[in-house]
């Protein structure tokens, strides 16, 4: 146990000091002595001002003395304060779309999460979620075969969130502290451009103290170059509902590039596929539209007369209709994929205009594991968010409202009936003065 | 008998006289002055004889020198009855720890009296106290044993006043050990008839030195006669204490002497067998 504003208790004790040093002066009765010629004296008051070696009124004082100390005891915040490590740590993990190799973002989060410094584990992408148990964490990602298993599939196409897990940190961060001397922060992650957003830098300044990037290595985030055209091996007819909407999408370019296929697979494309390509099955028979309904990808919500065809029966789903139902899904092939995409584009209207449509259809567009629409974030950025150099003090971090002790409400209580006791002890020692 | 404790001052003060400060009434021949001329060997003077002298009394060689007839006066002895009034109040018995105060008002009755006995005066004892105790004026051998035994008995204690015993004293000579400090304007006015009426009475004071300056610290004083008195002594109420105190003192003593009682001051240290001869002394001083 500690007292966080030790200063109150010297105030007691100085207190307490004082009442002592009262008790000694105070005004007492003099010893009685038998004079007869006690008629000469003045007659005045019957109390004298005088130091005594020993104080009166023990009780009262004790009493005094005790009310003085427990409650400054209570007042001094006394708080548990258990053994302390000398380093904590809070990792985020970047596990959205930025995120190009699952196995080497793990191979770079392992370090932090195995040397033996108590840890908080933080999974984000674009909201942070603070893994129970970072070492099973650990675990369910190392074994974790491919990134679709390794994260929601909802998830695999969304964008990942700073500020979220930097929130997530700074909560963490005081908790850790109570235990811990220092907090090392610590984001493990490509760091794309699209993950930083205009409060990021405001919530990074709560940290009070410097930031480790552990960007996975050959992980950088694809540059977003190239075109649909350049890269997006087509075939559609010019009268092809989705030839609008895919025209104005603009598909990141990777090792492997992206075929869209509006019939069924040949051999070709599995061959094409497994040699690390993206082929995209988009129906064009998906069925015709058949009213309003939601399609969700990520983050991106669609809300359109959209056509729904027949729900992939197979693969990791990457989108999902209003219902839940599955309206696209991955299948991991060779060092590529096929993905399958039940959803029918109408041929008029402003569908491919709108913003959240042409999200969607570019992520389903986008190459194998993930969304790929944003660049790495630039060095000044990155710069801001590492900060300075050092770790956090727990002082810095320390919540104001730390755990009391459980023993200040038994403090006050002691105060209290002291208090009262004070008042009948004191009612009982003035008549004798008197 | 046996003086006991008092041995040392029955020796202290033997041989001392005590005269009376006046010529004394009495017919008993004693030792004191007396207003009767009569037909002892001290020859006084000679007075013309008178008709109604008595013719023995005429000096014949002194009328057969002088042929005028003078009649032979002679100065007639007389004994003189003391009464010793002791007050045994409570505030005689100070300090609590040897109660020096009443031992020496008891060495100061006892030394009076042994002194008044040995010039064959007749000699009582009244205790002031609560029962009160009066031993009439006697002349008898054993009268000082029986003043030493009442005085050894008794305890002061309560409060009794002094002004009845001057009233009813059966002595001429009255004597007073006292603090002064119970009804002291009656004792006085009882003293003055007692004065008036061709009586003499004598104040014997006394005062203990705590009384005079009592121990350091403050203190709750408490007068063991009248309880609800309690005062606190402390600095600034000791000065006034004593300044009120010692004038309190010199009033008394000049009521005293306006009243012609002869006061005698009588602080516990000093020894009773010199207070007894300053009592003595001054009396024969005033009988001069």
């Amino acid at each position: 146990m500690t007292f966080l504003s030790p200063w109150v208790l010297l105030i007691g004790a100085v207190a307490a000091a004082g009442s002592v040093l009262l008790h000694l002066v105070a005004l007492q009765r003099p010893a009685s002595y038998l004079l007869p010629t006690a008629r000469f004296i003045p007659d005045r008051r019957t109390l004298v001002r005088r130091m005594a070696t020993r104080p009166r009124d023990l009780l009262l004082l004790s009493l005094r003395v005790l009310l003085l100390l427990s409650a400054a005891a209570a007042f001094a915040r006394p708080v548990l304060a258990p053994s302390r490590a000398p380093l904590a740590r809070v990792v985020l993990f970047d596990r959205s779309g930025a995120v190009q190799s699952m196995e080497k973002s793990v191979t770079q989060l392992r370090p932090w999460l195995t040397d033996g410094v108590p840890t908080q584990l933080v999974l984000f992408d674009s909201v942070a979620v603070v893994a129970r148990d970072a070492a099973a964490e650990l675990e369910a990602l190392s074994l974790a075969t491919s990134r679709t298993a390794a994260r929601d599939s909802l998830r695999a196409s969304s964008v990942g969130s700073l500020s979220a897990a930097l929130v997530a940190a700074g909560r963490l961060g005081p908790v850790l502290a109570a235990d811990a001397d220092s907090v090392q922060l610590v984001i493990v992650s490509p760091l794309a451009s699209n993950e930083f957003d205009a409060a990021t830098d405001s919530i990074r300044a709560h940290w009070r103290g410097g930031i480790v990037i552990a960007r996975p290595t050959s992980d950088s985030v694809a540059s977003v170059a190239g075109t649909v055209a350049s890269t997006l091996e087509r075939a559609l007819s010019p009268d092809d509902p989705l030839a609008p909407a895919l025209s104005l999408v603009r598909v990141a370019s990777s090792p492997t590039s992206v075929r869209l296929r509006r019939s069924a697979l040949d051999a070709r494309d599995t061959a094409f596929a497994r040699s690390g390509g993206t082929v995209v099955r988009w129906d064009s028979a998906s069925g015709a539209p058949a009213g309003a309904t939601a399609l969700a990808m990520g983050d991106d919500v669609v809300v359109a007369t959209l056509g729904r065809g027949r729900s992939p029966a197979e693969g990791a789903t990457i989108a999902r209709w209003g219902d839940g139902s599955a309206a696209a899904s991955e299948v991991r092939i060779g060092a590529g994929c096929i993905r399958h995409v039940a959803v029918g584009v109408p041929l008029a209207g402003d569908l491919p205009l709108r913003g959240a449509f042409r999200r969607v259809a570019q992520g389903l567009m986008a190459p194998c594991s993930g969304n790929r629409a944003s660049g790495p974030a630039d060095d000044l950025a990155v710069a801001r968010l590492r900060g300075p150099e050092g770790l956090a003090s727990a002082e810095r971090l320390a919540d104001p409202a730390q755990r009391p002790h459980p023993l200040v409400p038994w403090l006050l209580g002691i105060a209290l009936a002291c208090a009262l006791g004070e008042l009948v002890v004191r009612g009982r020692v003035a008549p004798e003065r008197a | 008998m046996t003086a006991g404790p008092y041995g040392g001052l029955l020796d202290a003060v033997r041989g001392v006289r005590w005269p009376a400060a006046r010529r004394v009434a009495g017919a008993t021949l004693g030792a004191h002055a007396s207003k009767l001329r009569g037909n002892s060997s001290e020859f006084s003077e000679f007075r013309p004889y008178r008709q109604g002298d008595d013719p023995r009394r005429v000096d014949w060689r002194l009328l057969a020198r002088s042929d005028r007839a003078y009649v032979r006066l002679t100065t007639d002895r007389a004994t003189l009855r003391t009464a010793i009034i002791i007050d045994a109040s409570a505030s005689m018995a100070f300090p609590l720890a040897d109660l020096a105060k009443w031992g020496r008002a008891r060495e100061i009755a006892v030394g009076l009296a042994a002194v008044a006995h040995a010039e064959s005066d007749p000699v009582g004892l009244a205790i002031a106290s609560d029962p009160p105790f009066v031993l009439a004026p006697r002349a008898r051998r054993s009268v000082l044993v029986e003043m030493i035994r009442a005085l050894d008995g008794t305890t002061p204690r309560a409060s009794a006043p002094l002004a009845p015993f001057v009233t009813s004293a059966r002595a001429p000579r009255v004597v007073l050990v006292t603090d002064l400090l119970g009804d002291l304007e009656d004792m006085v006015a009882a003293a003055k008839l007692r004065i008036a009426s061709g009586g003499e009475v004598i104040v014997v004071h006394v005062v203990s030195p705590d009384e005079l300056d009592p121990p350091g610290g403050a203190l709750l004083a408490v007068d063991p006669e009248h309880a609800t008195t309690r005062r606190t002594l402390d600095g600034a109420a000791r000065a006034e204490y004593q300044r009120a105190f010692f004038t309190w003192m010199d009033d008394t003593a000049s009521m005293f002497r306006a009243a012609r009682i002869r006061y005698f001051r009588a602080e516990t240290p000093e020894p009773a067998a010199h207070v007894v001869r300053r009592i003595a002394g001054d009396a024969g001083d005033a009988g001069r």
